[in-house]
């Protein structure tokens, strides 16, 4: 199976949406940087938008999918579902927010945004769990799904916010030194339980582990430091984050091929 | 699962000589694209060494399986075991072309058809069976290895043959909980099955 660009983009995005949107209930709970929530609730639907729509254009009958309904259970189905719960709980959100309506609104919508959000970075990875390949039916593809997407999405809502608050900076860059920690482990994880050599895939894990490791916890440090230039270090986390993200789904594609248990009866991959 | 026919093509490679007949069948009979295939046979071997050498070859197509992977992640129920045949088939009219089932197969033998935007794959030409002939494999296989029938029917072709031979000769490909049906026979003074139990 050659790589579906249309899925990595969607998973990627999807992920980094949840994971922005969880910076945005994290603040709205603590009733910080409100200034900026409808415009980091607005940045984060469209991304999750964007995400949406690149997995539209992964299908060539997009037209029927209505008959999705008549099959709820399916990965594709759940996906879809919580694609749109998230989206409307960040448009309710954004709503509530530019009107300036009640905070225990806004706060009930961005935590449940925030849910929806995180649950699909971690569904998304959990509908390749196929028993046709040994290195895809493994729980620490959804754990690296949702770990991958942690430092992307926190550091774009850096980017958006800043040091408007300093305690919230300080607590968020925590939590890019968290999720770099964790990408970096369950990108390792998973290589691992993949059973190849590191050296065969060494430039994608790299990716992984440098870009969506090392890079959220230097900046997340750095951050920490200087919280004057949070914003900053909040962009260079997010491109970061992108790449350790994209890295981890392209090996999930890569060892498709190697690790199917039809392989051995599949002479075109490369056409399917 | 319920109680249903269980129509499947088994496959005697004792008597198989790897002759791409059936492939040629197949492409024919359902008009499948050039560069893809629905029926594919594969060269298992040579292995050993001299004077031991030994090679068989390996039809593949649908395996039919009890517990189809490409009916449970079909998320339009495009994929779909007919209730009458029990044969796996894809509704191309609700195909979305995601392509999931493709991923889920484990043995890859499902196609993408271009032209129609979708996935196809063996129907044990169900446009012959239902008027009472055999598939096209079947008809066109010259070393008559291969039979169809309903594994459940002990009258069928494809039982008889089972019925034939010892357990020890009758295979099937890999099963990761799908359970397929499609059989294979091979014995081991022909050669030692190496596809997996």
């Amino acid at each position: 199976m050659a790589i579906q660009w249309s899925l990595v983009l969607f998973t990627v995005l999807t992920g980094i949406a949840g994971w922005m949107f969880a910076g945005v209930a994290f603040d709205s709970l603590r009733g910080k940087n409100q200034p900026k929530a409808f415009l980091a609730g607005l940045i984060a639907l469209i991304v999750m938008a964007v995400g949406g729509i690149a997995s539209v254009t992964h299908l060539s009958h997009p037209d029927r999918m209505l008959a999705a309904l008549s099959h709820p259970t399916s990965g594709i189905f759940v996906e879809a579902v919580l694609v749109g719960l998230a989206g409307v709980c960040m448009i309710v959100f954004i709503i509530l927010a530019k009107r300036g309506a009640s905070a225990g609104a806004q706060k009930v919508f961005a935590v449940l945004g925030a849910i929806f959000g995180i649950v699909l970075s971690f569904m998304a990875g959990s509908s390749y769990m196929m028993s046709s390949t040994s290195t895809w039916n493994t729980v620490l593809l959804p754990i690296g799904y949702l770990c991958t997407s942690i430092p992307g999405g926190l550091g774009a809502y850096l980017a958006v916010v800043g040091a408007g608050d300093r305690d919230s900076a300080r607590l968020l860059s925590i939590g890019t030194i968290v999720g770099g920690v964790l990408a970096a482990v369950a990108s390792l994880a998973y290589v691992a339980v993949t059973g190849f050599p590191a050296s065969a895939m060494a430039p994608l894990w790299a990716g992984c582990v440098l870009c969506g490791g090392v890079v959220p916890v230097v900046c997340g440090v750095m951050g920490m430091k200087t919280p004057e230039r949070t914003a900053t270090f909040g962009v260079v986390t997010l491109v970061g984050g992108l790449v350790g993200s994209a890295c981890f789904r392209v090996i999930m594609w890569q060892v498709f091929a190697l690790a199917a248990v039809g392989a051995p009866y599949i002479t075109n991959f490369a056409a399917m | 699962m319920p109680s249903m026919t269980r129509n499947a093509i088994v496959i005697d490679l004792n008597r198989c000589i790897g002759c791409y007949s059936c492939e040629v069948a197949c492409k024919q009979e359902n008009n499948v694209a050039l560069g893809e295939y629905w029926s594919k046979v594969l060269a298992v071997g040579p292995t050993g060494t001299h004077p031991h050498v030994e090679e068989y070859w390996l039809p593949t197509m649908c395996q039919q399986c009890e517990d189809a992977p490409c009916v449970h992640v079909c998320p339009t129920g495009a994929s779909y075991r007919d209730p009458d045949t029990g044969v796996v088939l894809v509704n191309k009219e609700l195909c979305i072309g995601c392509k999931y089932c493709m991923m889920a197969c484990p043995y890859g033998v499902r196609s993408w058809n271009a032209a129609e935007k979708c996935v196809e794959k063996c129907t044990l030409c169900g446009q012959l069976t239902s008027q009472g002939e055999l598939p096209a494999c079947v008809k066109a296989c010259c070393g008559e290895a291969r039979f169809y029938g309903d594994l459940d029917d002990p009258e069928s072709d494809a039982s008889k043959l089972l019925a034939s031979y010892d357990e020890a000769d009758i295979h099937h490909l890999t099963d990761v909980g799908n359970r397929p049906v499609s059989a294979y026979v091979l014995s081991p003074r022909f050669a030692e099955w190496k596809s997996g139990d």
